[in-house]
């Protein structure tokens, strides 16, 4: 495909300078329009240049996609049919952009700075270009708020159906700001059939950022998981929820500990404590705190933790600044159990020998505090079918399984594996199986972050009882 | 009438001047301008939100509300006791040490051999050791693989009982103390480990001053005549000489030990941390309001240090009413054994302590997995090394530049500054032989004094208490000058180091040469130039190898006055120490020791090159007479 398609799709921009030139013959003002005419030769110019590096450029990799493609080829062939049980009313977008013969360009503002996430996104774009004709342009965004402020100054200037932000990776304040602003577009996440893959009925941190109500108007893309990992040398059986994790506590004296709350795990841990010792009442969680949820949700924290602490490293008098310190500590064997956010980080630290062979990494089975990220589509997109297209291709077993292996990004699905037929379930078998990696083919429930407002609420009052402790 | 002279005098006095002269004596009211602002504005900076004037914040009014609300903070008190007494006891533990030493191995050819190996560790920087100690302190560390070998050796043959937890244990490491334990015992190892070598070479190298050799020694020889041991000598005839020459030095130490970051921070308990890790936490608090309980904690801190300082010499007043008698007492041997058996036993701790360290660090460096009771790991690998180098080469650019600019600039200065102190035939004024000053030497009178404290100003006042007043200043006037904040606040630290280490040089200098030039009509500048820099060359090496050493070890400085914009080795490696790989940061360890020595190593071989026409010829002799 792909080489061609691009110098074509390039070939169609400069194309789209035809009439804007009658316009410029026709036009009084012909300042105004040179001006926009010079802009318009330089960008399309600049696709072209773009799209043609792009088409070269990718080349190499193609090539070592079509290996791994080779190598799982049983499991692919059935998925080249994929496209043809999806929803008539995307097949028709497809259909409709393949009878006007032009490719319709999806803008995807995406954070650009991990050379992964952005080979990730190159190959995304290779894909629905291949499969239905879009181009994808990855818009590399050093900082989310600049494309959110950008919608809102679209918003404010009257252009409310011509968008330069289609598509946008957001999670947690952006996303709050977008939705009080009205700049997603509204109930759409649901029609996207790939999105009843996630199970969102089980999984509510599918519907739920940091508190707050999707709405429809964001798809989970990926998710961040806490992970427990232990040194099976010294441990058989390793704690399964927060009441084991007491036991296990008793039983190996000084060999488990968090972080000071002032580090991001150590107030995760706190949050996965809160809402697992307080199953009765975890929906004041995700509501905005208020004092009469805190004095509700603390006493059961407190309880656990005053227990918790002595038998924790060095009896819970000193307690660890950062959170990378626990992977250290797990290298000496100092302590026996801990968590972590990245679950590709332990295998990788096991590669590098700061971590021993030994080290087995699993989820607690009451639930794991889960921090999900989202693909948004703005409310003035042009192509709103197109976009869709996209986030359901992102949404498909391939692209979840493909965004999972630790070469590519090792970013988690956000997929429930309950929901899938047998061969898209072997698409998430790991290529080379590393025995300290999380088996993922376990489905277990999570934990949505709770409403941002608890973060502080609950840092403070662990400050209160436990001390300032720096 | 007197005065209208002496102002006479002087008017005329710099009429006769040449150009050079008078840039020298500019340079010299530069040095103490650089030296003195900097601190002064940082203290400013710092001293108004302690009393609640924070213009940025909506705050216009002078309160005592903020020390009010320090005060109720829990465990503010530990937290000063911690400072006081880490600081205290460390200062006071490695000054006892290097003095015992220096008495028993005076006059023994181990003085030499002692002041080799100690000398390399001058250059390690305090977060270095701090980190490398860690690699030996902790449960998983060698000193514990010890001791779970030793006793799962004894109770292999039946001898003890075996400490073990679930059957499986005797691979676990301990549970123990160390580090991070709560009083601070950590730190205090740490802060003796460093500040021992700087004591001691600090004494040696007064006591290596002609003059004064010259002095002791023959002391040393009609004591023993009259049947002194040499410890007595030492103590009574020496000791009392040379203790004032170093006092200064010795307090900047003490007001370094009492408010130090680095060491408590990697080494020192949290619940609650020292004085000085607090201030920090405080001052990089998102929340600004903290800014205000951050400057009344910087306060307090200066403080402590002072307290600290007044009880020191309370102490030294004390020491010295109780020994007068000790002087005259007559006895011949006081303490002779004694001293003898705890100086073996300082070295034989020292040596085992430093060598356990280096070779720990190193093998970290290289190690792959290292299964805790094993004295060695299960191999050696360069991955380490490889990733660590990849990642070091910005932060070590900017280290170097910065280092090299920084030492460069404050050996100029320092030159001039001690030429001018040479205008009039007197050679270096610093510490205790300012009675030698003559009436008629105008800047040797007060200016001397204000040039001493000056000098000592930024190693006396707590970097804490100053470095965020400041960097708050630096922000509020010229943000975008990242590089100069970065010289400026290094230039506070070097500066002060080199001028010393120069002056010495310069108080050694044999006036001859000057005299026999001078005679021959050269002006000042030809002798400065033809007569004075080349035989001044080895010396301003080492000078410029010890600024470079100083810079590169500054964590605090760096750190503030760039916002982390700028990484340097040490930020780097202090970073890593609390990072998830121990053996990476074995690597910035060794890295970081490894770049100073570079300079000293540079400073020691290019005066056998450059000004020094036989100095090739030589060196190709010795490396021929070797082979």
């Amino acid at each position: 495909m792909t080489k061609s398609n691009l110098l074509l799709a390039a070939l169609g921009r400069l194309f789209c300078l035809a009439p804007l030139r009658t316009s410029f013959e026709l036009g009084v003002d012909s300042h105004v329009n040179l001006r926009v005419i010079s802009k318009e030769i330089v960008s399309a110019i600049s696709a072209f240049i773009f799209a043609t590096t792009v088409a070269y450029a990718s080349e190499p990799a193609e090539t070592s996609i079509h290996a791994q493609n080779n190598a799982e080829a049983p499991t692919n062939s059935p998925l080249k049919g994929q496209p043809q049980n999806q929803s008539p009313a995307l097949n028709q977008a497809q259909a409709s952009n393949q009878k006007l013969g032009d490719s319709p360009t999806v803008q995807f503002h995406a954070w650009g700075g991990s050379a992964q996430v952005n080979g990730y996104i190159q190959w995304v774009g290779q894909q629905v270009s291949d499969q239905y004709n879009i181009t994808l342009n990855h818009v590399k965004l050093a900082d989310t708020s600049d494309a959110v402020s950008r919608v809102l100054a679209e918003k404010a200037a009257g252009n409310n159906n011509q968008g330069s932000v289609n598509l946008i990776w957001i999670n947690g304040e952006n996303f709050a700001a977008m939705k009080r602003h009205d700049l997603l577009l509204k109930d759409w996440a649901n029609s996207i059939p790939n999105f009843a893959l996630t199970n969102p009925s089980r999984n509510p941190a599918m519907t739920t950022d940091f508190g707050i109500a999707t709405d429809g108007q964001e798809a989970p893309w990926g998710k961040a998981s806490m992970v427990f990992y232990y040194n099976n040398q010294f441990v058989e059986n390793p704690p399964l929820n927060i009441h084991e994790l007491l036991a296990f506590a008793k039983q190996y004296p000084g060999r488990f500990t968090y972080p000071l709350p002032n580090d991001y795990l150590g107030i995760s841990f706190l949050k996965y404590a809160a809402i697992a010792l307080n199953q009765d009442h975890q929906d004041l969680l995700y509501k905005p705190v208020t004092d009469t949820a805190l004095a509700k949700i603390t006493p059961a924290l407190y309880e656990y933790l005053d227990v918790l602490h002595p038998l924790m490293y060095k009896q819970g008098d000193y307690m660890l600044r950062q959170a990378s310190q626990l992977q250290r500590l797990m290298g000496t064997g100092e302590l026996l159990l801990a968590f972590s956010f990245t679950a590709a980080e332990i295998p990788s630290a096991v590669n590098r020998f700061d971590l021993p062979k030994s080290i087995r990494t699993y989820a607690m089975e009451d639930g794991s505090l889960a921090n999900v990220h989202f693909i948004g589509i703005t409310y003035n997109t042009e192509n709103i079918a197109a976009a869709k297209q996209v986030v359901n291709f992102l949404l498909s077993p391939q692209a979840q399984a493909k965004k999972q292996q630790l070469a590519v990004w090792g970013d988690d699905s956000v997929l429930d594996f309950s929901m899938l037929t047998a061969h898209d379930k072997a698409l998430f078998k790991p290529i080379s199986h590393h025995d300290s990696a999380l088996n993922k083919e376990k489905t277990l429930p999570l934990f949505a972050e709770p409403h941002s407002s608890w973060t502080d609420a609950i840092r403070q009052a662990w400050f209160d009882r436990y001390g300032e402790r720096f | 009438m007197s005065v209208l002279i002496s102002v006479h005098s002087r008017t005329q006095w710099l009429r006769n001047m040449t150009l050079f002269q008078r840039i020298t004596l500019s340079v010299r009211a530069l040095l103490i301008l650089l030296l003195s602002l900097p601190v002064l504005a940082g203290l400013v900076g710092v001293v108004l939100p302690a009393f609640g004037y924070f213009p940025a914040l909506d705050a216009h009014n002078f309160t005592f509300d903020v020390f009010g609300r320090l005060f109720a903070i829990d465990g503010m008190g530990k937290m000063m006791l911690l400072s006081f007494f880490t600081g205290l006891i460390a200062t006071l533990l490695s000054v006892a040490s290097a003095f015992l030493l220096l008495a028993v191995f005076y006059h023994s050819s181990y003085l030499n051999k002692i002041q080799t190996w100690l000398s390399p560790l001058l250059v390690l920087p305090h977060a270095a050791a701090a980190i490398a100690l860690l690699f030996v302190l902790s449960p998983s560390g060698f000193f514990s693989s010890i001791v779970t070998n030793v006793s799962n050796i004894l109770s292999s043959i039946g001898v003890s009982d075996a400490i073990s937890v679930d059957g499986a244990s005797t691979l676990l490491p301990p549970t123990w103390a160390f580090p991070y334990d709560s009083y601070g015992i950590s730190i205090i190892i740490a802060l003796a480990l460093k500040e021992l070598p700087f004591v001691f070479l600090m004494a040696v190298s007064v006591m290596s001053q002609p003059q004064i050799k010259r002095k002791f020694d023959g002391y040393f020889k009609s004591a023993t005549a009259l049947g002194y041991s040499p410890v007595t000598v030492f103590f009574k005839a020496i000791f009392p000489i040379v203790y004032p020459q170093v006092r200064l030095p010795l307090l900047a130490v003490l007001a370094y030990a009492t408010a130090n970051v680095e060491i408590p921070l990697l080494s020192g308990p949290n619940n609650p941390p020292t004085l000085a890790v607090a201030v920090v936490q405080w001052f990089n608090h998102v929340d600004l309001s903290m800014r205000f309980q951050a400057s009344s904690a910087a306060l307090l801190q200066v403080a402590v240090t002072l307290v600290a300082i007044s009880v020191w010499i309370v102490g030294e007043k004390v020491a010295k009413h109780a020994q007068a008698r000790f002087y005259s007492n007559g006895h011949r041997h006081t303490g002779q054994t004694l001293s003898a058996i705890v100086a073996y036993a300082i070295v034989a701790i020292y040596t085992l302590l430093i060598l356990s360290i280096i070779i720990s660090t190193l093998l970290w460096s290289f190690a792959t997995f290292w299964q805790f009771p094993a004295f060695l790991p299960e191999g050696l690998t360069l991955l380490h090394w490889q990733t660590t180098l990849a990642a070091l080469a910005e932060p070590f650019n900017n280290t170097v530049l910065l280092a090299v600019l920084v030492s460069g600039f404050s050996v100029i200065v320092a030159t001039l500054a001690l030429e001018a102190e040479s205008l009039n035939g007197n050679s270096g004024n610093i510490g205790g032989n300012r009675h030698k000053s003559k009436p008629s030497s105008y800047f040797n009178g007060w200016a001397g004094a204000l040039l001493s404290v000056t000098l000592f100003l930024p190693l006396l006042v707590p970097g804490v208490a100053f470095l965020y007043g400041l960097v708050w200043f630096q922000l509020a006037y010229f943000n975008e000058a990242v590089w100069f904040h970065l010289f400026i606040s290094h230039l506070v630290y070097v500066l002060p180091y080199v001028f010393i280490s120069l002056a010495v040089a310069y108080r050694k200098f044999d006036p001859r040469y000057i005299q026999v030039a001078y005679g021959m009509g050269k002006t000042p500048w030809q002798v400065f130039v033809k007569i004075k820099l080349p035989l001044l060359f080895a010396p301003m090496l080492v000078a410029f190898a010890l600024g470079l050493a100083i810079s590169f070890s500054q964590y605090l400085p760096t750190l503030l006055s760039t916002g982390g914009r700028i990484a340097t080795v040490t930020t780097e490696a202090v970073a890593a120490a609390s990072g998830s790989s121990a053996r990476l940061t074995a690597v910035y360890v060794i890295v970081q020791t490894l770049m100073p020595l570079l300079g000293f190593i540079l400073a020691w071989w290019l005066p056998t090159i450059c000004f020094n026409p036989m100095g090739r010829y030589t060196l190709l002799q010795t490396r021929k007479s070797k082979l």
